[in-house]
């Protein structure tokens, strides 16, 4: 028996305690005065006798306890196994369990085939060799197996959909040199050694030296028949069909042909023919009806399928989750005072509205004289060509319509109603105080001048579309020199340093200044080239189509709702992944991390709405292009030179015995000790 | 408990303080918790009537007054002096002891005496009381006037303890001195070379006395209800003795109850009536004791 931690072995000095106590400590005795004395006198003798039996055999257990407690914290273990002798040879098997062994052409699949080559090896090697078996794609070892040990360990390794990773192989082989300078050390690699493979032995900058390095390269003796759905993107909606573009390529050395699906739940494409020639990398279309998923899911699961019937199907499925952005209406009041002020800006949203990829707007004209709080029930979007009087006089609605989530855009004109502004300006409706009006040229800034945190989140895609356009192009012929709510946030400035764009929080809603007219009576924005994406930036949010798919092996992400987003901190949330397994997911950025994908397939959300993440095979994994061999016994002699073993003085710094931890047996006493103390302490005062 | 037997219960008469007060509750407490008065008197000279009670004895029926009135009636006599009472009371150091919250052996003897005295002046029987240690110490002669009670009260209430038990000596001498015939009550621990006691015993029988031992331990030297280290020091001999009670106690009660047993045993052989008196119990175990032989002597 040994101890991991010696030095709490220190504290078992701590008997010292209870030994001084037993040594030095005087009973102390009660004085009471009696009669009887004589007939206490006969039990005396033994009674003394029991005593002090008693406080030995307590003072024995105690210090036992403490003792005990020492050995327990010095962590006790127990010499399992000697190794006096060591192995005659050490044998090292590589073994590939990467998807591209599940390759089959017809007379078993490549996996069969290396676990019948690894037994042979296994069975011809030495009967007292060590047998060490790695998997290189799982990356799991099996090591100090006998013979026997070693067919059965063989059995039980599985194909992952991953590819095969030999740097841990070569690091433990390159400690184990280290270690034992005596037995011979013998590499085995097995596996079909495709391009992804090679690759891996090419990217190794420290080689293992090694006594004996054999490989075998499971190819097929026939033409290699494998096609693969690789990739795929979305090329858009059209009248509610979603086209995505399958990138199918032909790994194999026969020319592939079939047909490529689309599968959306229950609904499924018409088959694509494909036919693609040896080597070839081929894009094809494929549609997919989603009018009545794209109504009610956001995000669809859309699974790619090719049928060619070729020697591998594990690559023929990919899995790409769609996002969708939600279809609905923006209804738009445009205020005005009847002389057309609005025309430039209706036209400009009807021709947005036309645009597929919009939602559908649906724009109200109304004059400032027929403008009623019923005008506000549906709208959207109220947009006011000017600070009209008969908005100071429904600023109390206005204010309800927009802390409801409603949204107000106020355009500046000459003719500005004080009373109004001033009105809306003290309720905080309106962002910016306007000054005085200069007639006078002014430029609008290119760059948006709002720092990350007072972007307001639902305009960030149409703010970065607004700033492809060439603003600074656009000249404005007159301007207020306006002064900011303390709470609004300067997205556009002019040239000239005063405002353009101001927007503020409002409730749950948004109010919006704009430093110009809606006409061009003070500027040329809504006749300018950007005016469609200054529209769509008032409305908000634009349409995005979202691809969400990722490869095995990478960190996979989802997108987070608000309301995850919200309470990052205080609850847990839960993804399902490809294994059918529930993970806890991280919250950061606005995204979800799931924390391993579990394999090939689909990763989505516990909780509404349901968001998917395609999980596919690692690119280029099935390329079965048949390797040739003298590239192969050129890299593993490179990865693993066969050099004779040095001679390592191990004694006293490796030492290979092998260490039981027996503190449980210790616990255990301590406890049973710790229940016959009082018992002891009890029985013994009769 | 009821209101009666409250009076028998020693520690609330040493509250009471006064030695005539508490031999006269004591008395009777103790009668009027009995059945009617079975041991009024034993005289021929009347006394009074008092209604008939089941279990009245048929011969003390009034019949003259039953053929008068059809109502029956027991006739009562006065009770005749017939009896000498000799009341040994030990005063030794040890009578002293008292456990957890009882009332000392001494007094527990002298309320004891106190009360007999008390109910045997009423019975016009004479009483003497003796006061002893090693040696007697006081002794009170015998007589049966009412005012004697005042005597032995007065005697009873300047006893002190002192001195060792020397009981073989002082029987003998009371066997020697006592120049009527009667009964004896010792009261005492009997913490004494009991041969020697058998032989004073032995001696006042011999002379025919009747005899009676009431045989006073506290509740802790019957049980040792002890817990801890303790050592127990001798009231008469200041010898000392460390020890570990809760080891010894089973020892201890079953040479306790070996004591008692043999005391009792001799006693019965001798026709000594015995009477384990435990000072945390009532009084009255003693009465009837006393009663009963008293009867028998009748």
């Amino acid at each position: 028996m040994s101890f991991t931690a010696f030095i709490f072995m220190l504290g078992g000095l701590a008997v010292v305690g209870p030994l001084l106590a037993h040594l030095l400590a005087k009973p102390r005795f009660r004085r009471v005065p009696f009669t009887m004395l004589r007939f206490l006198r006969a039990g005396q003798v033994e009674s003394q006798s029991r005593r002090r039996f008693r406080d030995l055999l307590m003072l024995l257990l105690r210090c036992a306890i403490i003792v005990l407690i020492a050995m327990l914290f010095a962590q006790p273990r127990l010499v399992a196994e000697q190794e006096t002798e060591e192995p005659a040879a050490v044998y090292y098997l590589g073994l590939d369990n990467s998807q591209s062994m599940a390759y089959s052409d017809g007379t078993g699949s490549y996996f069969d085939k290396m676990v019948d080559s690894a037994k042979e090896y296994i069975g011809k090697g030495d009967e007292r060799g060590e047998f060490n078996i790695f998997s290189l794609a799982s990356g799991q070892w099996s090591k100090g197996l006998n013979k026997e040990q070693a067919l059965g360990a063989v059995g039980k390794v599985a194909i992952v959909p991953d590819k095969a990773d030999i740097s841990d192989f070569v690091s433990a082989l390159s400690e184990r040199r280290e270690k034992k300078g005596h037995s011979e050390v013998s590499v085995f690699l097995c596996s079909d050694f495709t391009k992804n493979t090679l690759k891996e032995f090419l990217e190794v900058s420290e080689p293992a030296k090694v006594d004996n390095i054999s490989f075998k390269a499971i190819v097929s003796s026939k033409a290699v028949s494998n096609a693969s759905i690789t990739d795929a993107h979305v090329g858009g909606i059209v009248d509610g069909k979603l086209t995505l573009n399958v990138t199918v390529v032909n790994y194999g050395e026969t020319s592939q042909s079939g047909l490529v699906r689309a599968k959306v739940g229950q609904e499924s494409s018409e088959g694509v023919e494909v036919t693609v020639g040896v080597n070839e990398r081929m894009v094809f279309p494929v549609s997919i009806d989603i009018k009545s998923a794209g109504k009610e899911d956001s995000y669809l699961p859309v699974e790619l399928s090719l049928s060619s019937g070729d020697g591998l199907v594990e690559d023929d499925t990919f899995y790409l989750a769609v996002s969708l952005p939600e279809q609905k209406s923006i209804n738009v009041v445009l205020l005005d005072s009847g002389i057309g002020e609005t025309f430039l800006l209706k036209t400009a949203f009807k021709a947005l509205s036309r645009m597929e990829s919009f939602d559908t707007i649906n724009v109200k004209q109304v004059l400032y004289s027929d403008f009623q709080v019923s005008d506000m029930g549906k709208a959207d979007v109220i947009i006011c060509s000017s600070i009209h009087s008969r908005l100071g006089g429904m600023s109390g609605e206005l204010e309800n319509f927009v802390s409801t989530g409603g949204k107000i855009v106020f355009f500046m004109t000459e003719k500005a109603e004080s009373r109004s502004l001033m009105k809306l300006w003290q309720s905080g409706l309106i962002s910016a105080l306007p000054g005085d009006l200069v007639k006078g040229q002014a430029r609008i800034e290119p760059r948006t001048l709002v720092s990350e945190s007072g972007t307001m989140e639902s305009d960030d895609v149409a703010l970065k579309a607004l700033s492809n356009y060439k603003l600074e192009t656009i000249v404005l012929t007159g301007y207020f020199e306006c002064k900011g709510h303390a709470e609004s946030v300067c997205q556009w400035r002019l040239d000239n340093g005063y405002g353009f764009v101001y927007v503020k929080r409002f409730g749950n809603g948004s109010t919006v200044f704009i430093n110009s007219s809606a006409d061009d009576s003070l500027g040329g924005l809504t006749k300018s080239n950007a005016s469609l994406a200054f529209c769509r930036y008032l409305l908000g949010r634009s349409t995005q189509i979202g691809e969400h798919s990722f490869r095995y092996g990478e960190r996979a992400l989802l997108d987070a709702s608000e309301m995850e987003m919200q309470f990052a901190d205080e609850k847990e949330f839960w993804v399902e992944t490809c294994d059918g397994k529930k993970h806890r997911a991280a919250i950061a950025e606005s995204l979800l991390i799931i924390p391993s994908a579990g394999g090939v397939g689909w990763v989505k959300t516990l909780a509404k709405p349901v968001r998917y993440a395609g999980i596919n095979l690692v690119e280029n994994e099935t390329n079965m292009v048949r390797p040739a061999t003298e590239q192969i016994a050129a890299l593993t002699g490179r990865v693993f030179p066969v050099a004779p073993a040095e001679q390592v003085e191990t004694a006293g710094v490796f030492s290979d015995n092998k260490y039981e931890p027996i503190w449980k047996i210790f616990a255990w006493i301590i406890i049973g000790l710790l229940l016959i103390e009082p018992v002891v302490a009890n029985r013994l005062k009769r | 408990m009821k209101v009666s037997r409250k009076y028998l219960d020693p520690v609330m008469l040493s509250r009471l303080g006064n030695i005539d007060l508490i031999a006269r509750c004591a008395v009777e407490g103790f009668f009027s918790g009995l059945h009617p008065s079975p041991f009024h008197g034993f005289s021929v000279e009347y006394s009074d009537h008092r209604d008939y009670q089941p279990g009245d004895e048929l011969k003390f029926l009034d019949w003259k007054v039953f053929g008068r009135s059809d109502k029956l009636y027991i006739k009562q006599f006065q009770q005749e002096t017939n009896v000498t009472v000799y009341i040994l009371l030990d005063s030794s150091r040890s009578m002293q002891f008292s456990g957890n919250g009882s009332v000392r052996k001494i007094d527990y003897g002298s309320y004891l005496s106190a009360a007999l005295s008390y109910l045997m002046l009423g019975q016009s029987d004479s009483v003497s009381l003796i006061l002893f240690g090693e040696t007697i110490r006081e002794r009170i002669p015998a007589r049966s006037r009412r005012t004697h009670l005042n005597v032995i009260l007065t005697a009873l209430e300047r006893n002190k303890v002192s001195g060792q038990t020397d009981l073989a000596e002082v029987l003998h001498t009371v066997a020697e001195t006592a120049n009527r015939r009667g009964l004896v009550i010792l009261i005492s621990d009997l913490l004494d070379d009991i041969d020697d006691i058998y032989k004073g015993l032995a001696h006042l029988r011999y002379l025919n006395h009747d005899v009676i031992i009431f045989h006073t331990l506290d509740h802790q030297e019957l049980k040792l209800d002890y817990e801890g280290l303790i050592q127990f020091e001798d009231l008469e001999s200041k010898a000392a003795l460390r020890t570990f009670p809760e080891s010894l106690k089973h020892s201890y009660q079953d040479a306790v109850s070996d004591f008692i047993e043999d005391i009792e045993k001799t006693a019965g052989k001798s026709g000594i009536d015995y009477c384990l008196l435990d000072t945390s119990e009532p009084l009255d175990k003693a009465f009837l004791a006393y009663l009963a032989k008293r009867k028998r002597l009748m």
